[in-house]
């Protein structure tokens, strides 16, 4: 991969005359979209597969904003511990083995299924303890977001006091290798347990909020809370079944986040920084908004390697939210989880 | 019939502190690993310990004994809570009446000021007298200057420590310190830093301010976040302009000349002590004539009503830039005395994590209140420092916040306001969730 | 007449997505007039209101509003703060004061928001902060008691009733030093005597004051007898306009105001 820093970048700051800078600020965007151009379809598969993982976090953002009209700043550690989960149970698992073929389909299932389920759990418990009370009072915005930073702070330190401060990487389940290629690009397994295992995801969850009863009231209260709980929309029910559904989301993207960058208690920010960005540019309480947010900015990161050291993806992404917040804060698709999703 | 059960009030507190003393066991009790991830848990309940120094046994008698406490305290609180809470307040009514009367508040005051005067010298112990720079001055400083930020305008930073990082890298900078040649080639006098850094400081609140400050409150927390983790990232990488993930250690103590009088701030804490005594008295006489100014007012008025207060000619954009660059000019100078104290500055010192502890500091001891954010400061520096003098088994440092994560979410269920809260913050708490007011829609209008 | 206008509102529409709030809207207001504006619920009384004050953009139109100096400037495109500033104050269809503070603290911030900026001044509290705060002190006191909440100053407007809801909101927008005072509502949620010293209030301030006075009002009663003129908005456009008398007997009004308000209306005449 290329690594030129940005601080060739920045040296036509500090160039004697403005001729050189310019010169020098010509030569560095033209090198570099020539390595864009070279490495143009393997950056643009990798960035697909992160999306989906940005997509599926934004998701539990978008819809716990839908019904709560907040931002859900715990979201996070749900990811985490959907990558905590997987490890420990995939580990007693697979023990030193190295699974293929159709054991490796039935790991890939077992580690989506405990994400999942660790994320929803941790979701209940985070409604329950951080915004339940404060939802029984009446209290303030600015309490959920202060109760949430907690919840957040206090479950990854003691993720980390638990189990270790050392990124530990996941067993292996499946042997990771060029599956095919896309105009000479190779596609890794990796990428392909990704974009499968996320998009029946995405299908089942955009098909059980389109059509169940479920679904229906998540957008009912969506749309109005009050009016939903006069036709008998139960109305807590409805707000816990949501973080499940956020949270079953963002663990087992947790789980599919961690089969490449392995598991540390911190590896919940970064990401859930950039899907919160996601569904912004999507359009927050969006759900296929959230999707292509997640997309769009998935690309656009993958695509930025070409341009910056790694060091700086992290100011890429928080660049394009910025901007998106300034020029378009109602995002691509606009708000409207009742009616769009 | 078990649902039935469950429901049961006694039944579900019992349960309720059974599951928070465990919480609270698992959190104090010893650390696991990757290798043993049970360990942590199962230690928690079966490590041997002293019971309460008076005879050996294990955690779990312990436990059973603080489910006891908590159960029976919780009970008594329900059935007998509104008595007691009469009586207190009884209890504490002449005394607080007493200290109503002018003389008598600020006597107090000058008693506080006489034992912070004292202190060092009543407490010697040279971690101490570290911490009490360090980690408790130099905390006080922040979290005043976050309270304009949160507690006088209501804006939700959580990028604080960017401005305490930029305070610090400008007085590196102006000092000669820095890779990065100083301004003019000149090396500034340590103390010539502060002007400097805090009108840096100030642009640069004024800047993140003015295209942010548009934002909703959710929104501007984010923005804020990412900004103070991009001040992180660009102090470890531009290696040429900051040293990189070393930093610096060659900034000059502060040091005094003018004809014969002479005098340098050394290696100890104490004078560092004293110089930043002096600030937090100033910082804390101009914070709270501000606070009851005319622009304290205004911050107010946008906090509980933007509409209302543009209809009457304030300029919420204005004053929220304004908060913002004064809150950042108290972490600014915090940041001065840190580089000059420790005379070395890196991007380790200025990580997210410091953003929240001050957040807490502010939450904790009183959004909007000045006497609550230096006692919140005071009480929690001080317990952080206690528990790295004398850890418990296997203490990290960063476990300090799985108790201050805690911190926060109990305090915004029980005490919203704070230790001690400030009158008109009491009230608008008291207001949202009586649902009168406008508070709100500063957080979830939507953007124009 | 013309050359002494101090709102001129011309072919103004305003629209929300699809929906049309204010449809070529033209209406004038005169200085020292008492206006109002009537109209069933949803006609657009409150989206004129904002327009006048910036708080909405209206996409087409101009809506000129001349200041203290005689000077013409246009409304549209200019933030709210700064509307007020050049001296149209105005009051909310649901009173919102500032409650966590006292009356007095509320009227206070109305009468100090266009003194100059002043935190540096705030902080060591220079003789010019004391000057200021004193003056506004002053103002606030006087404007208290032409209200008549002179004994309710230290009490939390939250805890005040209805009617002196609305005194507060007066108060508070007069302090800006306003050419013009905005009246959305005044009489909602208020008892028939309340109802009475409000007529009354409004009616002395401008004479008083010298203040123009714009009103939207559902209660007939009141608007008949305080109004010198008045137009009439529906759907969110004016379809008639002129004296009470004249209002009254139009049979597009009586129209408009099928149902119970027309009786109202009726029964007024």
């Amino acid at each position: 991969m290329c690594s030129r820093p940005l601080g060739f970048g920045l040296q036509f700051l500090t160039g004697t005359n403005l001729g050189e800078a310019l010169g020098a600020f010509g030569h560095y965007l033209t090198s570099h979209f020539a390595t864009l151009r070279l490495e143009f379809w393997g950056l643009l598969v990798g960035g697909i597969a992160t999306g989906f993982i940005y997509g599926m976090v934004a998701i539990g953002y978008t819809l716990v904003y839908g019904v709560l009209r907040l931002i859900n700043f715990a979201h996070s550690e749900i990811f985490m511990s959907g990558g905590f989960a997987s490890y420990f149970l995939l580990k007693a698992v697979v023990g030193n083995s190295l699974p293929s073929g159709w054991a490796s389909i039935g790991l890939i299932a077992l580690g989506v299924l405990a994400g999942g389920t660790a994320g929803a759990v941790m979701a209940i418990a985070l409604e329950r303890v951080a915004y339940r009370p404060l939802r029984r009072r009446n209290a303030p915005k600015l309490a959920y977001l202060i109760s949430a930073i907690g919840a957040s702070y206090f479950m990854f330190n003691l993720a980390g006091k638990e189990f270790g401060r050392y990124n530990i990487s996941m067993p292996q389940i499946y042997i990771d290798h060029p599956v095919f290629t896309i105009f000479g690009a190779p596609v890794q397994m990796y990428y392909l347990v990704i974009l499968i295992a996320g998009l029946i995801m995405l299908i089942g969850l955009d098909r059980l909020v389109a059509t169940s009863k479920l679904g229906r009231s998540i957008r009912a209260v969506a749309q109005d809370a009050e009016t939903a709980s006069l036709m008998g929309v139960n109305i807590d029910r409805t707000i816990v079944l949501t973080f499940i559904l956020g949270g079953a989301l963002g663990g087992a993207a947790g789980f599919l986040f961690s089969l490449g960058s392995g598991v540390v208690y911190t590896m919940g920010f970064t990401p859930a920084l950039k899907a919160f960005t996601a569904a912004v540019l999507g359009g927050i309480g969006n759900l296929r908004g959230a999707v292509i947010g997640g997309l769009l900015l998935g690309v656009a990161e993958s695509f930025s390697i070409a341009f910056v050291q790694a060091a700086y993806f992290d100011v890429v992404a928080f660049g394009i939210l910025v901007l998106v917040l300034l020029v378009r804060p109602t995002g691509i698709l606009g708000e409207r989880l009742g009616r769009s999703a | 019939m078990m649902m039935r059960f469950l429901r049961m009030p006694h039944v579900g507190r019992f349960f309720s502190s059974v599951a928070v003393v465990a919480i609270i066991a698992v959190v104090t009790g010893p650390p696991g690993s990757t290798a043993t991830p049970t360990a942590g848990f199962t230690g928690s309940f079966t490590e041997k310990t002293s019971f309460f120094g008076l005879f050996a046994t294990a955690r779990y008698l312990e436990f059973f004994v603080f489910v006891l406490l908590l159960f029976g305290a919780w009970t008594l609180w329900v059935s007998r809570g509104e008595q007691l809470k009469a009586v207190t307040s009884k209890a504490l009514g002449a005394p607080r009446a007493v200290a109503q009367h002018k003389p008598v508040k600020w006597g107090l005051r000058l008693l506080l000021v006489v034992v912070a005067i004292v202190l060092p010298h009543i407490v010697t112990d040279p971690f101490w007298q570290a911490a009490m720079v360090e980690q408790l001055a130099i905390f006080v400083l922040l979290a005043l200057g976050l309270n304009v930020v949160v507690g006088f305008a209501g804006l939700l930073d959580l990028g604080f420590v960017a401005f305490y990082a930029i305070g610090a890298y400008v007085t590196a900078w102006v000092t000669g310190a820095l890779p990065t040649p100083a301004p003019f080639g000149i090396h500034l006098n340590t103390f010539y830093a502060i002007p400097i850094a805090i009108v840096i400081v100030m642009i640069a609140g004024v800047l993140l301010g003015t295209p942010t400050l548009r934002l909703r409150g959710d929104y501007l927390a984010i923005v804020t976040l990412g900004f103070g983790e991009i001040i992180t990232i660009f102090a470890n990488n531009l290696y040429g302009i900051t040293g990189g993930s070393e930093g610096t250690n060659a900034i000059p103590h502060f040091s005094f000349h003018a004809g014969f009088l002479k005098y340098v701030w050394g290696l100890g804490p104490v004078p560092y002590y004293y110089l930043t005594l002096l600030f937090v008295v100033i910082f804390i006489l101009a914070f709270s004539l501000l606070e009851h100014s005319r622009v304290g007012r205004a911050w107010t008025a946008i906090r509980e009503d933007e509409v209302a207060a543009e209809s009457i000619g304030i300029n919420p954009l204005k004053y929220k830039v304004m908060a913002f660059a004064i809150g950042a000019a108290s972490a600014g100078f915090a940041g001065v005395i840190t580089a000059g104290q420790t005379v070395f500055v890196s991007p380790a010192t200025f990580t997210l994590p410091v953003s929240i502890n001050i957040l807490v500091l502010v939450i904790f001891g009183g959004m909007g209140s000045i006497a609550g954010v230096v006692l919140g400061a005071l009480v929690i520096q001080t317990f952080s420092m206690y528990l790295i003098h004398t850890p418990p088994a296997g203490y990290q440092p960063s476990d300090l916040y799985i108790y201050v994560g805690a911190l926060l979410v109990i305090m915004m269920i029980f005490r919203p306001a704070g230790l001690v809260p400030s009158r008109r913050r009491k009230r608008e708490i008291g207001m949202a969730e009586a649902g009168e007011g406008h508070m709100d829609e500063l957080l979830t209008g939507d953007t124009p | 007449m013309s050359d002494d206008r101090i709102f001129d509102v011309q072919n103004v529409t305003l629209r929300f997505g699809g929906v049309v709030s204010l449809n070529d809207v033209s209406l004038h207001q005169d200085r020292g007039e008492i206006l109002a504006v009537i109209g069933p619920n949803g006609a657009g009384k409150t989206s004129l209101f904002n327009s006048l004050t910036g708080v909405y953009q209206p996409q087409e139109g101009v809506i000129t509003f001349v200041g203290r100096d005689g000077k013409p400037i246009s409304i549209i495109g200019k933030k709210p703060h700064k509307v007020s500033g050049a001296g149209v104050a105005r009051t909310f269809q649901a009173s919102r004061m500032f409650s966590a503070l006292t009356t007095f603290e509320n009227v206070k911030i109305g009468a100090e928001s266009h003194r100059g900026f002043g935190a540096v001044g705030a902080m060591v509290k220079g003789p010019v902060t004391r000057r200021g705060e004193r003056a506004s002190d002053a103002k606030t006191v006087e404007l208290l008691d032409f209200v008549g909440l002179r004994a309710k100053a230290n009490t939390l407007s939250a805890s005040l009733s209805y009617g002196d809801r609305r005194r507060l909101e007066i108060a508070r927008g007069l302090a800006t030093n306003p050419q013009v005072l905005l009246l959305d509502e005044p009489a909602a949620g208020t008892n028939p005597s309340e109802k009475l010293g409000l007529a009354n209030l409004i009616r002395k301030v401008r004479d008083d004051m010298g203040v123009s006075i714009l009103l939207i009002e559902h209660d007939m009663k009141l608007v008949m007898s305080l109004a010198e003129r008045l137009y009439v908005l529906n759907f969110g456009s004016v379809i008639a306009q002129g004296t009470p008398a004249e209002v009254r007997s139009n049979p597009d009004v009586i129209e408009a105001y099928l149902g119970s308000s027309a009786e109202e209306m009726e029964g007024q005449t």
